[in-house]
């Protein structure tokens, strides 16, 4: 079911009167919940839902197996086993038709006939979301960082539908504990919510679809005959496409949690007002970039093993972080691309040639560290741009961009070749008359990024102004702005980009 | 214990002088005050909203849903319309500069303006420029000539790529196929769109102002996959209702009409059959209207038909995502099982061009073969 739809309305209704009138019976509610998460998922393919209780059966499982089991050695082996058996299920539905092309292909190419059978594997939604978190929970409770929680907070931790199928990736210990206390019906956050789920359609039906119509599936479709300045536009769109379809998903997500009383991690923060290609990654899909952290760069050995084991680990975490956004070359080269820049910057901090000094410090290595670099992260940038004065600061926001937006290329693209031919139009398009830039096109781009620099407190006022307002011409103020939105968007809803990883 | 984060990610203090009803400014609100907001909210944008949500109801697949969806829409559409709704509504749409009266229901990215070439002109009415009923029936073809001429860079080829959203995905790869320098390729897929409810989209008229304004050389038709329904006539009355015998002779006429329009001013026809759909319960349908095109395009004029489901089909006639080149497999298919991905779209294209290279002798220097 997709968030901007009369279905999700409708069903959303449904939810919120059973949600709170089941406020103060806990069992009853869990199990309330976990059905309409069910309802949520199988509107899509109601075959996919044996797959999600499946997950979460193995994960639970697991979890009680690690929790059993005393011997540190043990642990670690039960760990491991519950790990894999979780990424069996992704592994399959994501990779095999992957995997089993370029097999297919290197044996003929070495004279070979390939049996492999070459099926088309359909993708669940949300598959990579829900199994991350199942492993989070499997190994927060093999580091003792929680403890075993029951079966249906388990299953519930997992489904909850408003991160069910893009995110954000919730840590067990952020929601589980939130599932198990009884929300505070006399105090909803409506006014908070309202801004986030208008805010996250308008970004999504608005400026998502519209860029993505006008500028950006034509450039990419065809980038052998586009001007420089169409590549160049088409670039910059599918920066601003993305941003806008995946952080404006969240957005609503959050939203609709907080109507429910619930509060979820942020998942983007402003990333491309980011100093550095590190400060990127801490503000562009936070949940997913943490998690890589705590569950793939930490146990690989993360900066413990020395400079170049370090690289290593870093290379390794988003060359795997590119895979998991899908089974595609484009994706592992977007992933080494990243992982290149990342330990380019360190070199540099290392070498003292980095213009702004790297914040990276160790709370890469624990959670607890990470809350007060999170904390201190606003004053340490607020404290280096006053030290580098502006135009140096300008200069390092413009080159971390440019090179966000190279690698977005690789990401859109549906080939080498394609991303490839699109940054030659770059350099050979000069000639070639545009087609698809248009003033608004333009507009909309800068209006995009002049946000990304907005102050983070923007639009308290305007929430604080709605809060005031009765039920009925609250009501009639949202609906107002929901007609805006719908009429300035395109007929019907693409799907969310981040529904395919 | 840390004060809590705003949104923003900014800590603030709760305000001191009542902590429990506010928050960073934001007066909270109970559960029950929260949802008259959220049903006042429903109803009000539904009210608002109401034509345009029961024209995109009109327009979708004839059901159960769009039974029910009609009757409620209907009384709701009345109401706001008598109260003066429907006028707000509409003021706003004109404020964007939206046309109210485009069909909705599906996404629907803007397709390319149809291009007014020099040897084209413009007729709104959309009657082809030839007199008839505007559906092909009249005076017909002019210049007919036995294949299609030779293009220049000045003067360039006009290929015209019309249907559904597989016209739309070939419409935009196809670009990749043929040489720009020699090729203007206007790619005009409608999503959602087909023969069978011209009361939602009518493809004559389109395909009349196509060929009034761009003068194709060579027309390329992939549509039918939104025909798995009953046909109404423009005005929104049944004409064949599907599954009766009367379903396959009126389908093959509206076929028989769009070609007729496409071929009017001497234009090429490449019509691409359905290609095999994963699901198995779409097959004889899909089998039963590709009979129909072929059927059509061997009683016409300028006409060939491409069989998309033998080309991208599986050896033993069963579904397959793959498509083998030599000895290289390459992934062609969505995972809907029905449409193309990027690879499979121009190689559509181009097994396409080849046809009209050997049916009306197209220049094989104006398209590469080379994926």
């Amino acid at each position: 079911m997709l968030f901007p739809t009369v279905d999700f309305a409708i069903f959303f209704v449904l939810v919120f009167v059973g949600h709170w009138l089941l406020n103060h019976q806990s069992h009853a509610w869990k199990w309330f919940m976990i059905g309409a998460s069910y309802i949520f998922y199988a509107w899509w393919n109601w075959r996919f839902v044996f797959l999600l209780v499946g997950v979460s059966f193995l994960a639970q499982t697991g979890a009680t197996a690690v929790a059993r089991t005393r011997s540190p050695r043990a642990r670690l082996v039960v760990n491991g086993i519950a790990v894999a058996a979780l990424l069996l299920p992704l592994a399959f539905f994501k990779y095999y038709g992957f995997l089993a092309v370029n097999a297919t292909n290197a044996l003929a190419s070495l004279g070979i006939e390939s049996s492999i059978p070459l099926i088309q594997v359909v993708l669940p939604v949300g598959i990579s979301f829900f199994t991350f978190m199942a492993i989070a929970y499997v190994v927060d409770i093999y580091r003792r960082d929680f403890e075993l929680a029951s079966w249906t907070d388990a299953f519930l931790y997992l489904s909850f539908f408003p991160h069910l199928v893009a995110g954000p990736i919730v840590r067990p210990n952020e929601l589980i504990p939130q599932l198990r206390e009884r929300r505070d019906e006399r105090h909803v956050d409506v006014a908070g919510a309202a801004w986030l789920i208008l805010g996250g359609l308008f970004k999504k039906v608005v400026v998502s679809s519209y860029l993505a119509a006008q500028i950006v599936d034509p450039v990419f479709g065809d980038p052998a005959q586009r001007s420089a300045p169409d590549a160049f536009f088409g670039i910059l769109g599918y920066a601003i496409v993305i941003y806008a379809d995946f952080s404006g998903y969240t957005d609503i997500a959050i939203g609709v949690a907080k109507l429910l009383g619930f509060q979820f991690p942020r998942n983007f923060d402003r990333p491309y007002a980011a100093l550095s290609i590190q400060d990127f990654w801490r503000r562009w899909h936070m949940t997913l970039s943490r998690w890589l952290r705590d569950y793939l760069y930490i146990p690989l050995g993360g900066n413990r093993r020395g400079a170049r084991r370090t690289d290593v680990n870093i290379m390794m975490t988003m060359i795997l972080g590119g895979l998991w956004h899908g089974a595609a070359w484009t994706f592992v080269f977007w992933g080494a691309y990243h992982g290149g820049l990342l330990t380019t910057h360190r070199w540099q901090a290392r070498h003292g040639l980095a213009a702004t000094k790297t914040t990276e410090t160790k709370a890469e290595e624990t959670k607890a560290e990470e809350t007060k670099a999170e904390e201190t992260k606003a004053e340490e940038t607020k404290a280096e741009e006053t030290k580098d004065g502006w135009l140096d600061i300008l200069r390092q926001r413009a080159a971390t961009f440019a090179l966000v937006c190279v690698g977005w290329v690789f990401f859109r693209a549906d080939s080498m070749e394609t991303a490839f031919s699109l940054l030659r139009r770059l350099i050979t398009g000069w000639w070639t008359p545009s087609e698809s830039l248009t003033p608004l096109v333009v507009f909309t781009i800068a209006g995009m990024l002049a946000l990304q620099f907005w102050p983070r407190g923007f639009g308290l006022w305007l929430q604080s102004g709605l809060s005031r307002l009765k039920p009925a011409p609250l009501g009639i103020v949202l609906a107002l702005a929901m007609l805006v939105i719908v009429i300035l968007g395109p007929s019907g809803v693409a799907p969310f980009i981040y529904f395919r990883f | 214990m840390s004060q809590p984060r705003s949104p923003e990610g900014r800590q603030e203090k709760r305000p001191a002088e009542n902590p429990a009803r506010e928050l960073y400014a934001r007066r909270l609100m109970p559960a029950g005050r929260v949802l008259v907001v959220i049903l006042v909210t429903l109803l009000a944008w539904t009210c608002l909203y109401a034509p345009t949500l029961k024209r995109a109801a009109e327009a979708s697949r004839l059901g159960t849903r769009r039974t029910v969806s009609l009757a409620l829409l209907r009384p709701i559409a009345a109401v706001s319309d008598w109260i003066g709704f429907n006028e707000l509504a509409g003021s706003i749409e004109r404020a964007v500069g939206r046309d109210r009266g485009r069909p909705g229901g599906a996404f629907v990215p803007p397709p390319e303006d149809i291009p007014l070439t020099p040897e084209g002109h413009d007729d709104p009415q959309g009657n082809g420029g030839q007199g008839g009923d505007g559906n092909g029936n009249g005076d017909g073809a002019t210049a007919e000539a036995d294949s299609i001429r030779a293009p220049t860079p000045d003067r360039k080829l006009r290929v015209a790529i019309v249907g559904d959203s597989l016209a739309a995905g070939l419409g935009y790869f196809a670009e990749r196929v043929f040489l720009p320098r020699l090729v203007r390729v206007s790619g005009q897929g409608r999503i959602s769109t087909g023969l069978a409810r011209p009361d939602y989209f009518n493809w004559p008229y389109t395909m009349h102002r196509i060929v009034d304004r761009f003068d194709p050389d060579l027309v390329i038709v992939m549509l039918g996959e939104n025909d798995h329904q009953s046909l109404e006539t423009a005005h929104g009355g049944r004409e064949a209702q599907i599954g009766t015998s009367d379903w396959p002779p009126t389908y093959r006429e509206r076929v028989l009409a769009m070609m007729r329009i496409a071929t009017s001013r001497g234009a090429k026809v490449v019509w691409a059959g359905l290609p095999i759909p994963a699901d198995f319960r779409l097959r004889d349908h899909s089998r039963r209207q590709n009979e129909i095109f072929e059927f059509a395009a061997s009683i016409s004029n300028n006409v060939a038909y491409f069989d998309a489901w033998e080309r991208f089909r599986e050896p033993g006639d069963g579904y397959t995502a793959y498509f083998r080149e030599g000895r290289r497999v390459i992934l062609v298919r969505e995972a809907d099982g029905l449409h193309f991905n990027a690879v499979g779209y121009t190689i559509l294209a181009r097994e396409i061009a080849k046809l009209a290279v050997e049916e009306f002798g197209l220049s094989p220097r104006t398209f590469q073969t080379k994926i």
